[in-house]
């Protein structure tokens, strides 16, 4: 219940309210992991998800997954199920589980939007009454029906999920070790998956400019990982600034 | 109807910034942004038109469609407030104004995701995420940091520069670079994306690959992966195939006791 009511309020910034991002699974899982006692494994779950999914954005009257259902839905999971502290296998189980999530919150995400369309119906049948208060009542009937569908997806997703990964806990170690390594690979599908809506090029001299520049600073300098990252910054900034 | 001239005040503007954070709340496949659009510019039409049939039939009027990118709306809601002072003044028509949203929706809708969604987002996201791959732990605040620095500059900038400007889209544009500043963005997102991979024998503990294998190999090893990836979705794999795929990957080394 707290974490379906934790995906309610969250869920309110992805459209309806704000939208600063909160909603977003690197936020998302980490508070969701904070509320249930187990930072870690939310910001485990939403970095992954972040970069595996931060280039499936709402153009036009596209309605991507909802990826912060999945955030909160997988955290909660891994938490719950694991007694307060996830160990990385059942990390890796639940986010193999969001690939089942996120068609399910796309559907109920685009049916809600469809119904939607009737909440402006009694301002247009009003004529003749005040319009004000029929707009602001329609308006934010919007917002309780954003946190319902988040509320909801969540307080189904969470018992299935903690059934599966009842059954999963089950499983012979060879699971077990397999979805610890998925954990170690995903990051790695992450930075594939931003390239390929990033740049056209498979060697996009951005890309192999900043693995050059990690991997010389990194392992024959022995330059510290945060240094590494703000130096990309800057080459990827001065790459612009110089040579366009 | 007139109101003679009258200006609605910082304190209205501030009252319809406010409101322009809940555009989206009664979004529809059918009306879009529009009835968000008329909710947030109320407080503006209540004060440009005390007369309550007035003020009714320009609410109803700005609730029939309305959809752009929800923070370059500001720039529009700001621009129609000043178009509505002028029209409540007798000087424009409301075909003007129809005009004008209609003028300014598709373009900074399109600018909108590009600069937003297509590049600030992935940007804040890569470093956040490069942040906590290697073991420091503030990332989402760092994400959280980056992005609305420029949301919340640009959301409620842009308001007050569609009202100043009266919705002159041109002085927007060249007045703020998003093509460029967009193309920057994605560079330095790739650079730090390809840093992750070179850094993976840096990692932190959770991440760390447990081979037997030098760094240099790992490095390597890492980056022929992101790129074996990487065709694969050009040839049309999703992320989740990708993933499923993945895990099977995963699953027949542990089988034959490659890992573990």
């Amino acid at each position: 219940m707290i974490a379906a009511l934790a995906g309610g309020v969250i869920g309110l910034d992805r459209t309806a309210a704000g939208q600063f991002m909160v909603s977003q699974p690197i936020v998302a899982g980490p508070l969701t992991g904070l509320i249930l006692g187990d930072v870690m494994a939310g910001l485990l779950i939403g970095a992954l998800l972040e970069l595996i999914w931060v280039m499936d954005v709402p153009v036009g009257t596209f309605v991507p997954a909802n990826q912060t259902v999945a955030a909160v839905a997988a955290t909660a999971i891994a938490v719950i199920g694991s007694g307060g502290s996830a160990p990385l296998s059942a990390i890796g189980f639940v986010l193999l589980l969001t690939v089942a999530m996120s068609p399910l919150t796309m559907i109920v995400e685009t049916a809600m939007r469809k119904g939607n369309a009737r909440l402006g119906t009694s301002l247009f049948a009003s004529s003749g009454r005040p319009a004000a208060a029929a707009l602001s009542r329609a308006h934010l009937a919007g917002l309780a029906l954003f946190f319902a569908k988040s509320f909801l997806l969540c307080l189904v997703l969470v018992p299935a999920g903690l059934l599966a990964l009842e059954a999963f806990e089950r499983l012979p170690a060879v699971f077990h070790e397999a979805m610890m390594l998925f954990v170690k690979l995903l990051p790695l599908l992450g930075v594939a998956s931003i390239a390929r809506k990033l740049s056209i090029r498979i060697f996009d001299r951005f890309l192999v400019g900043g693995f050059l520049l990690a991997a010389v600073l990194g392992l024959a300098f022995a330059v510290s990982p945060a240094v590494i990252i703000l130096l990309a910054v800057a080459a990827g900034w001065m790459g612009v600034r110089f040579h366009g | 109807m007139g109101n003679n001239g009258r200006r609605v005040g910082i304190g209205v503007l501030l009252r319809v910034l406010v409101r322009a954070f809940l555009l989206q709340a009664s979004w529809s496949f059918e009306r879009m942004q529009s009835l968000g659009f008329a909710w947030a510019l109320a407080p503006a039409l209540r004060r440009l038109y005390p007369d309550d049939a007035a003020f009714d039939e320009r609410l109803r009027y700005h609730a029939e469609y309305f959809n752009t990118q929800p923070y370059l709306a500001s720039f529009i809601i700001g621009a129609v407030v000043r178009q509505e002072e002028s029209r409540a003044a007798g000087n424009t028509t409301g075909d003007d104004i129809q005009a004008l949203k209609e003028s300014l929706m598709g373009p900074l809708g399109a600018l909108g995701d590009s600069f937003f969604w297509g590049s600030l987002k992935p940007l804040a996201a890569v470093i956040a995420a490069a942040m906590i791959i290697v073991g420091w732990l503030w990332g989402p605040l760092l994400y959280l940091l980056l992005y609305n620095f420029w949301h919340l500059g640009l959301r409620t900038g842009l308001l007050f520069w569609g009202y100043a400007s009266s919705g002159d889209a041109v002085a927007l544009i060249t007045g703020f670079n998003f093509t460029t500043w967009a193309r920057l963005f994605k560079a330095v997102s790739l650079a730090v994306a390809g840093a992750i991979v070179g850094m993976m024998p840096l990692w932190s503990a959770e991440f760390r690959l447990e081979v037997p294998a030098s760094a240099q190999g790992i490095a390597l090893l890492g980056a022929a992966s992101t790129i074996l990836m990487l065709v694969l979705m050009r040839r049309g794999g999703s992320p989740i195939h990708l993933m499923l795929g993945l895990a099977a990957f995963c699953l027949a080394l542990a089988y034959l006791g490659v890992i573990g």
